[in-house]
């Protein structure tokens, strides 16, 4: 990209080829407006693509091989570990770091906060792309897949919690692609469309943040199932629900953070000034909120234990692995992003971010494989688990870029009419040959 | 706005509102205090007379249709076996609905055998755990499994208190879950006993009526409280099991977690699931509420400047 | 093992002494040989010689509990059976049934309702408890090869024998 954007190559943002010009074709659109040979080139270019290739190369025959085979042969799954690295890292993991969606949605859409508005739908990707791949990794993990419909039109288990999961992750799914598809309506220039989803903006929030709550508790309840088997210490009967919504706040704000510092590194060419611009000051303002939800974190975590009365476990093997946890994932980010805030250290915001994303990495997988079976013995992932683990996770940053380079997500998309267009260009308002576009017509709500 | 602002909340209420009727019917099953039908059947295992013969473990297999096992069932060197660094004896499979398992007790004495299989819980968390709604618990007790609508999520066996359910994780076209189902199909729904049951010689296994069993329980104990510890495991445990132990020696020294809670493993998830209603209920009001008075005054000025009236 | 060879010495005497055909104490309502075909299915007939536990067992109580006049030994008949008289017929089968949980032999219970004999196994338990218990005890062979040869059909029941699965190895194979 690098080379093609010093020879001049200026990426789609608008309708029109050129100003009052013909339409891009949908082509030309998925292959960036280069030609053919151009797009090919530059994607052999990228070495990241061959890191790809390679893992798909390994990874690809190995999914093949769970279908052929079964479960058993490619992962450690078994009668005491019915869940391993599928559902532990793919569901548990995934999930609360994609509540970014409905965190910025609430704040833009319904608090009217339009200063986060820039990062706004990069957050509402994140949480669809998030979701849709857990779902990716529960195809992987279910023992007959084609089945996943069952709970919605066969066989309704209504007293488990894993059917809220199954119906509120469902329903969500859709409200996210119904969110997103108001930037694909607007890359497709189906204007109709598009002005019908921005007015049902407000229902989806709200329908969103309903089902997030559940949804993000339901996971951290569907443990109260296992109550001797996880460890007491991530258990607890009353507050686990509370404990994973509250935590999926600062993980969906701290993957934010994350994907646009990525995104602010490796394809500031996508983005626009307004999103340059104002991701600073987005970024710090991100990092407020998720300092106050890892503070109210760590007090719950704190009454949980006072709560159970766990005090004692805190001076065993399992309270040191704990307070571990805690102090990376918690205590640590509280501190460093009071510093980088009251700072205004920006690089140390990210630095946190990523940090407190591990954090919650970690929270999952202990209660999910490392604290779960506290008291019988400990499973290892099997090779090939964590294999296809990795190679979903590269499929899902591939089609993650692929939709950021198309999409406007980190751009805002011109749809003026061509009159409009015309009319400003006459009067020198559109600087046309500047590699980044930053023209005077953008949405002006945008601005701060 | 406020057209905006209706449709909006049209559109939150409706999808709440579907929601709710999924979640509703949530209260009415967790609805407290199931101790089992009436008239359902258990079994009471006398863990001091069982001598260790395995013929339970040979008439589970052949009724059940299971495949031909690894070593026969009268080979007692399976009592040797021990698994992962030798922490775990042996439990049930996909091939075995049902193992025998051989412990020392701490205080010497002749070694003591236990039987495992499904307990067939009065308020199973097998069943209540599953989003499908693959197990019943029949009238006659047993808890069965309907293996066409099984999706694969294994969520039954994470909530097994008794770690019992077993995933044929060999199979790739149609793995599905296997355990103990009481022999339901072939003898239970036609009132006979389990087949385990009917081969056991020393009637370790005693079949009735649940609340038989119970009495004969406490009344062997009763009479003979020398012998016995006083303590009818499956009773109370985790809302109370159709198969019921009495036993000489403590119960933990012979494999059985006797930390298990009282109430039935659905009472751990109804604080969050009472709770499902209420904010499904409450939080469309709560943030439509918040969305007005934040937005309140801005929104005209936004409107006229929205972008989407040029394209609309 | 010191045990099993007593066992056999004292079998051997026990036949010297005693006439097959006739009970030994000459009571004719006595069998001197009983022959337990019960589980017939799956092992040959087991034949108990009641005529060698005569000299093992202090008293008929001992495994009759109450049924035959002789003083009772079992704690549990003792507040009502003291002293009882003995009965037409002292047969195990005569009280512990085949069926001990067939559906009607529970609902028989049910509606007839009883406050003694409530925990009384059925016959093979009966016959089991009480032998083996006291061999145990006693010294008596344990295994159950011992009293009843396994059939073909149990061979196959225990995938033993023949029926040995294939490629494994086993304790007791041929």
């Amino acid at each position: 990209m690098k080379g093609l954007l010093e020879n001049g190559y200026r990426p789609i943002d608008s309708l029109q080829k050129s100003p009052g010009g013909r339409r891009w074709t949908f082509t030309e659109k998925m292959l960036l407006g280069l030609s053919p040979r151009e797009y090919l080139n530059q994607v052999l270019r990228n070495p990241l693509n061959w890191v790809f290739a390679a893992v798909f190369a390994v990874g690809v025959p190995l999914i093949l091989y769970r279908y052929l085979f079964g479960l058993g042969a490619v992962t450690h799954s078994s009668n005491d570990y019915p869940w391993g690295l599928f559902l532990g890292f793919g569901l548990f993991v995934m999930v609360p770091l994609s509540a970014s969606g409905f965190l910025l949605g609430t704040t833009v859409e319904l608090f009217g906060r339009k200063d986060f508005k820039p990062i706004e739908r990069l957050a509402l990707l994140n949480g669809l792309l998030g979701y849709f791949f857990a779902v990716v990794y529960l195809m992987v993990d279910l023992g007959q897949p084609w089945r996943l419909p069952y709970p919605m039109f066969v066989s309704w288990g209504t007293a488990a919690v894993l059917f809220l999961v199954g119906w509120h992750v469902a329903t969500y799914l859709s409200v996210q692609i119904m969110e997103v598809s108001e930037s694909f309506f607007e890359w497709v220039n189906w204007p109709n469309a598009r002005a019908y989803i921005k007015r049902i903006t407000i229902g989806l929030t709200v329908a969103g943040i309903i089902l997030s709550t559940l949804h993000q508790g339901a996971l951290g309840a569907l443990f109260t199932y296992a109550p001797g088997k996880v460890h007491p210490l991530w258990y607890s009967e009353n507050y686990l629900w509370i404990f994973y919504f509250c935590s999926s706040v600062f993980a969906g704000l701290c993957m934010v953070i994350v994907v646009s510092t990525v995104v602010k590194r490796t394809m500031a060419w996508r983005c626009d000034r307004n999103f340059l611009d104002n991701l600073d000051r987005i970024t710090l303002g991100l990092a407020k909120g998720a300092s106050m939800a890892l503070v109210t974190y760590l007090v719950i975590k704190l009454i949980g234990i006072a709560h159970d009365n766990e005090w004692a476990y805190l001076a065993t093997g399992w309270g040191r692995w704990f307070l571990l946890e805690l102090l990376l994932g918690v205590i640590t980010p509280i501190i460093l992003f009071s510093v980088a805030i009251r700072r205004n250290m920006v690089g140390l915001i990210r630095f946190t971010a990523f940090l407190t994303v591990l954090g919650i990495v970690l929270n999952r997988l202990n209660t999910a494989l490392i604290a779960f079976n506290w008291n019988l013995y400990q499973e290892i992932p099997h090779l090939f688990e964590a294999m296809i683990s990795v190679t979903l996770f590269c499929v899902y940053l591939v089609t993650y870029r692929f939709i950021l380079y198309r999409l406007p997500v980190l751009y805002a998309w011109q749809s003026v009419p061509d009159e409009v267009y015309a009319v400003e260009l006459e009067r020198g308002l559109i600087p046309g040959q500047e590699l980044v576009p930053a023209p005077a017509y953008q949405r002006i709500e945008d601005s701060p | 706005m406020s057209g905006i602002s209706r449709r909006g909340f049209l559109a939150a209420a409706v999808i709440g509102g579907a929601s709710t009727l999924v979640g509703t019917p949530t209260r009415g099953w967790s609805a407290n205090s199931f101790d089992g039908y009436p008239e359902g059947m258990g079994v009471l295992v006398d863990l001091t007379r069982c001598v260790g013969c395995r013929s339970c473990e040979a008439a589970c297999n052949h009724e059940q249709g299971l495949p031909e096992p690894d070593l026969p069932f009268d080979d007692m060197s399976v009592f040797d076996q021990t698994f992962h660094h030798g922490t775990q004896k042996r439990r049930t499979d996909e091939n075995a609905y049902t193992v025998v398992n051989r412990y020392e007790p701490e205080e010497g004495g002749a070694p003591v055998y236990r039987k495992i299989q499904c307990n067939h819980c009065n308020e199973p968390a097998c069943l209540t755990s599953c989003f499908v709604n693959a197990y019943t618990k029949t009238q006659e007790g047993a808890v069965i499994y309907d293996s066409k609508v099984c999706v694969g999520c294994r969520n039954c066996m994470v909530a097994c208190p008794f770690r019992i359910p077993a995933y044929a994780y060999s199979s790739a076209l149609n793995p599905v879950v296997r355990k103990c189902i009481f022999c339901y199909d072939t003898r239970l729904s036609q009132g006979r006993p389990p087949a385990c049951v009917e081969i056991c010689p020393q009637e370790v296994l005693t079949f009735g009526y649940r609340r038989d069993l119970l009495k004969t329980a406490h009344d062997r104990i009763r009479t003979d409280p020398e012998r016995y510890i006083d303590h009818v495991y499956g009773e109370k445990e985790v809302g109370g099991t159709a198969w019921l132990y009495i036993s000489a020696v403590p119960f933990e020294e012979l494999g059985f977690d006797t930390s298990l809670q009282r109430e039935p493993i659905l009472a751990n998830a109804q604080d969050f699931l009472s709770n499902v209603p209420m904010v499904l209920a409450i939080w469309p009001a709560l943030f439509m509420g918040f969305h007005r008075l934040s937005t309140k005054g801005k929104e005209r000025e936004e409107e006229s400047q929205s972008f989407d009236r040029e394209e609309g | 093992m010191v045990r099993n060879w007593i066992w056999v010495i004292v079998s051997v005497l026990a036949m010297i002494f005693t006439s097959p055909g006739m009970s030994r104490s000459g009571d004719t309502r006595m069998p001197s040989l009983v022959v337990i075909d019960a589980l017939s299915h799956l092992f040959d007939a087991a034949e108990f010689d009641h005529d060698l536990h005569l000299d093992f067992a202090e008293s008929c109580s001992e495994c009759h509990h109450h049924t035959t006049g002789t003083d009772v030994t079992d704690g549990r008949c003792l507040p009502c059976h003291d002293g009882s008289e003995a009965l037409d017929t002292v047969a195990c089968g005569k009280c512990h049934v085949a069926q001990p949980f067939s559906a009607e032999y529970l609902r028989k219970r049910q509606v007839e309702g009883s406050f003694y004999h409530i925990d009384k196994p059925g016959l093979k338990a009966a016959y089991h408890l009480n032998c083996l218990q006291c061999h145990m005890e006693m010294g008596g062979p344990e295994g159950c090869q011992d009293c009843h040869t396994r059939n073909e059909t149990g061979e196959a029941f225990y995938y033993s024998g023949r029926f040995m699965p294939a490629g494994k190895q086993s304790g007791d194979g041929h």
